[in-house]
């Protein structure tokens, strides 16, 4: 990776300035067609903000431990992403694109003491059937010690006005969850098993978008939602991963690499349930994986 | 009929806590659950208990959210134990750790359980607040009410003055002193010096850095968030600095009680593992201590009778009549510092014909201690007094000082509480 265009920041990006400079450039940005910035953003000495992790952990549904969620890490590198794709050399306009799918590998677990080394940088533009996904990646060291990797995938949308029902802004994701309704979950072959029922407050975006600093008009307000094309405002993407993530913490690896995507959004307020079954795998019953969640 | 369980032995295999925190300090952002969580999955990761049930979880917090009514058992399902592991929570105030090894002790002696594991919690920085009692009883009225001009009509009766947060006191409920108040009259009473107290704190501070010094607490405490050691902790004290402090606690010339010799506010857990010795036996996990036997006295303080924190030097005599041993027979003494003139007046009342004569109805004193044997690794002055969590850090602590001593060598626990009770137990070196 020597020949990598590597750019040192000195502070967390601020994302409000960086929202209205994407707003204000999204015209003339090349589409599909142009080059994605090839350089990556580095951000050293960031230390963990306890009183934020632990807020993050309420909202989440989980508790603040020694060892942080691995949710919490893109988190941390989100500023970066909304930078780069902020930047004037960013093909797609960040206005309208909407995350749909995460991945994330946790390679150690991350004590929440340890100071940590972000980057995160864009590669991957690929066709999709509306449009073109692009990957924002993301890199957490220790050190050199590389202790979580993520990647997540958006869709830029060509101009499509049938389908202009959902249209998410800045950087973060459309809102959208893994739901699958109970029937549904059977004829896809997913697990049926209710583990959870949780009601989510009108007011669960903006908690979320104040330890998240993700403050996408689509999660903060019915009136600023209905702007952008959804009928309410919708639950974070990446909420639904970290509070399923934090119902089966303890029962899951701490090492390991997990795929979500997200299929539908998740109005709010609304009650909604999750599916899925606990195995244990081939090593031994202790430790169980998750294999199939959805939300309804 | 079946056969009756024949009293076996309970024995303390080990213990974990986190080091203790100062009050809006490193652990200003953890909650008990999360403190209690991580000392739980310290010692489970200490003795190789991922995914075991235990025959219990008991533990406790003083300070406690009405929300954490279960706050044991949250923990235990946050942590890798096997989630069909039974749990409580128990409460006794700064006798909770305590109480809760006695319980788990006596289940295991009884062949209730074979392994158990005991501990306490406690946040001053997550304290609860709660509305005041005007408010709260108009919004149960509202909440009960009938009819909407019902509910209208008992949220108009809230006053503005109802509106204030009540917030935890450390006072008495029914002489609103505070416990330092009340200390201040026992050691103006049994007349104990400044300069006696000031030593005792800082024997306490000097004696639990050479401890982490010298490693003894690295199997018996995991680091936390940003702390490795315990945060009040100051190696570098002495009696000359600590005499520079202003009296904090009492009135007047007579007053001696400073910051520096009363314990501080504090955050922190600890656990401690109990089981019988075949299990310990069966996992190969050491045996530390057996758990001997132990004592809870209670003290009347509202009358004035007694000093608050007095009721450990009526616990402790009951304790070695029924055990048939005098206070000499102690390889190491294990007295809670809530303040250092609460240990000093202890051992003055031990040593007291008179209170033995007229309190105990003793014909002699228990008469005084080896005080080369009395907190050796320190206690509460230098490590912090995170209410409920002392109990599990002093046990632990015991278990393997006894153990280093050699099988047969004697410990004596005393945990003076609010509410005017103590806690004390005996522990055998195995």
């Amino acid at each position: 990776m020597t020949d990598v265009d590597v750019r040192l920041l000195d502070g967390p990006p601020r994302i409000p300035a960086l929202l209205a400079r994407a707003v204000v450039t999204s015209r003339g940005r090349t589409g599909a067609d142009g080059a994605l910035p090839s350089h990556r953003l580095v951000l050293p000495g960031v230390e963990q903000d306890l009183a934020r992790l632990r807020d993050y952990c309420e909202v989440t549904g989980d508790v603040l431990g020694d060892t942080v969620p691995a949710t919490w890490l893109p988190v941390l590198t989100f500023p970066l992403q909304v930078q780069l794709m902020a930047d004037r050399s960013f093909p797609f306009p960040m206005v309208g694109m909407v995350h749909v799918a995460n991945t994330m590998t946790l390679h150690r677990p991350v004590r929440a003491a340890e100071t940590l080394v972000l980057s995160s940088w864009a590669e991957n533009v690929r066709p999709h059937r509306r449009g073109s996904t692009v990957d924002l990646c993301g890199e957490v060291r220790v050190g050199d010690e590389v202790v979580w990797e993520g990647r997540s995938t958006y869709l830029a949308r060509t101009s499509s006005p049938q389908e202009a029902t959902s249209v998410g802004q800045g950087g973060s994701d459309g809102g959208a969850a893994p739901e699958v309704a109970g029937a549904e979950a059977e004829d896809r072959g997913l697990p049926t098993t209710e583990m959870a029922r949780w009601r989510l407050p009108a007011g669960l975006g903006r908690r979320y978008a104040a330890v998240s600093g993700d403050a996408n008009p689509i999660h903060l307000t019915g009136l600023t939602a209905k702007a952008l094309g959804f009928p309410r405002a919708i639950a974070h993407g990446m909420w639904t991963h970290a509070r399923v993530l934090a119902a089966a913490r303890s029962r899951v690896p701490e090492v390991a690499t997990v795929e979500v995507q997200f299929v539908k959004p998740v109005l709010l307020p609304s009650t909604v349930v999750l599916r899925g079954e606990l195995q244990a795998t081939a090593a031994g019953s202790r430790s169980p994986t998750v294999t199939g969640a959805g939300c309804t | 009929m079946p056969d009756q369980p024949t009293p076996r032995d309970a024995v303390v295999v080990g213990g974990n806590r986190i080091p203790f925190g100062r009050a809006n300090g490193a652990y200003a952002a953890a909650s008990n659950q999360a403190m209690l969580t991580a000392a739980l999955d310290g010692l489970v990761a200490r003795f190789g208990l991922a995914g075991e049930r235990m025959g219990e979880v008991a533990a406790g917090a003083v300070l406690k959210h009405s929300r954490d009514f279960n706050l044991t058992r949250e923990a235990v399902l946050g942590s890798a134990l096997d989630p069909t592991t039974p749990a409580y929570d128990l409460q006794q105030a700064c006798g909770t750790g305590l109480e809760t090894v006695i319980q788990v002790a006596n289940k295991i002696t009884l062949g209730q359980i074979e392994a158990g594991i005991a501990g306490g919690v406690d946040s001053a920085s997550d304290a609860p607040i709660a509305v005041g009692e005007g408010l709260r009883k108009a919004l149960l009225k509202a909440g009960a009410a009938k009819t909407p001009l019902d509910r209208v009509k008992a949220l108009a009766g809230i006053r503005p003055g109802d509106l204030a947060p009540e917030t935890p006191r450390n006072a008495e409920v029914r002489t609103g002193l505070s416990m330092g108040e009340h200390q201040a009259r026992t050691a103006k009473e049994w007349g104990i010096t400044r300069e006696a107290q000031d030593e005792l704190a800082a024997a306490s501070h000097h004696n639990l850095a050479a401890a982490w010094d010298a490693g003894f607490f690295d199997d018996l405490a995991t680091g936390f968030l940003r702390l490795s050691r315990d945060e009040g902790l100051r190696p570098d004290t002495s009696v000359e600095k600590l005499a520079t402090l202003s009296p904090v606690f009492g009135k007047g010339e007579g007053a001696t009680m400073t910051a520096g010799n009363s314990t501080p506010l504090s955050d922190g857990a600890a656990t401690v593992l109990l089981s019988s010795r075949e299990w310990a036996q069966e996992r190969h996990l050491p045996v530390l201590a057996r758990f001997v036997d132990a004592e809870v006295a209670a003290v009347d303080y509202v009358s004035g009778d007694e000093g608050l924190l007095m009721a450990p030097a009526y616990a402790v005599p009951r304790l070695l009549a029924r055990q048939g041993m005098s206070l000499q027979d102690f390889d190491h003494y294990e007295i809670h510092e809530a303040f250092a003139s609460t240990v000093l007046a202890t051992l003055a009342a031990w040593e007291s014909e008179e209170f033995a004569r007229d309190r105990l109805g003793l014909d002699a004193p228990l008469g005084s201690i080896d005080r080369s044997r009395l907190n050796v690794h320190g206690s509460s002055l230098a490590a912090g007094h995170p209410f409920a969590a002392t109990g599990g850090r002093i046990v632990a602590t015991l278990a393997k000082l006894l153990h280093e001593k050699g099988p047969g060598s004697r410990g004596l626990v005393s945990i003076c509480a609010a509410g005017g009770q103590g806690v004390v137990a005996i522990l055998e070196g195995c």
